[in-house]
């Protein structure tokens, strides 16, 4: 278990680092897996990829050993979907992630670390077609 | 389009079970144990396995587009996730408009727990030129 003033200097040196880039394909059946694991029949996703599937493309939060060694476990404290384009099947998208910021806020129970997670989407065009944003709280 | 500052667009109640955690883990690719292993939950201070925030995003998700329908599409959104919620309980989402700026509109969303408390709040903008 390290301190938090720890967590937060090693954190700090990953600030504005991208992350390794991740292609993937939108595929129809993992779209529809998704539709059906949230439960959203909506026919315009036999088309279009909902508004949170981009999530499941590759992952919101890099994973920071550092960060886990600190506290006993992760939260999510919120997220935030910027759409620029639609996300069609049949795209192949392109994920960039970064930390973007890193600091810490006392709880009820104990300190708190918060990193926050951006990655931008960009399919085989080359259009920025999204960017979200997510909170992740260490305890 | 007809929508009014004040206007509170239609709700949608979810009832995620166990199950739906699973399959929203296997979907999402989060294997996170907090979701699906109740022991692993518990041994980190929770009260049990609890829903993954963005399956409450992806819920106050379809609240929107629901609404929408083919008339426009949904630009931002952001949540915050205030409180954990366990499966077996109805998930109650809500959203009222809180701007009509020609076609944008913005909108507050949010999700109730069976006291109405509410766990998870957020903003959604929208564009109805489609």
């Amino acid at each position: 278990m390290i301190t938090t003033a720890e967590a937060i200097e090693r954190l700090k040196t990953r600030v504005g680092v991208d992350g390794p880039e991740v292609t993937a394909p939108v595929e129809a059946g993992h779209v529809r897996r998704f539709v059906e694991a949230i439960g959203d029949p909506n026919p315009r996703w036999t088309k279009e990829a909902p508004p949170t599937f981009l999530v499941a493309l590759a992952p919101v939060s890099l994973h920071l050993a550092d960060a886990e060694e600190y506290g006993q476990g992760w939260l999510n404290g919120g997220n935030r979907f910027e759409h620029f384009a639609p996300v069609n099947i049949g795209d192949e998208v392109t994920s960039k992630g970064r930390v973007v910021d890193v600091y810490d806020k006392a709880g009820s129970s104990g300190n708190m670390l918060f990193i926050i997670f951006e990655t931008d989407y960009t399919n085989q065009r080359g259009e920025l077609v999204a960017r979200v944003r997510g909170t992740a709280i260490r305890r | 389009m007809n929508v009014q500052v004040g206007q509170e667009i239609p709700e949608l109640v979810k009832q995620p079970t166990t199950r739906q955690l699973v399959q929203y883990a296997g979907a999402q690719g989060d294997f996170y144990e907090i979701h699906y292993d109740q022991a692993y939950a518990k041994s980190v201070g929770l009260p049990g396995v609890i829903l993954h925030g963005l399956l409450k995003a992806a819920f106050l998700g379809q609240l929107v587009t629901d609404w929408l329908g083919d008339r426009g599409t949904l630009k931002t959104f952001e949540v915050s996730y205030r409180g954990v919620d366990m499966p077996g309980n109805p998930y109650r989402c809500r959203g009222r408009v809180t701007r009509v700026d020609g076609h944008d509109v913005e909108l507050e969303v949010w999700g109730e727990d069976e006291s109405g408390k509410r766990t998870t709040v957020g903003t959604a903008t929208v564009d109805f030129r489609g």
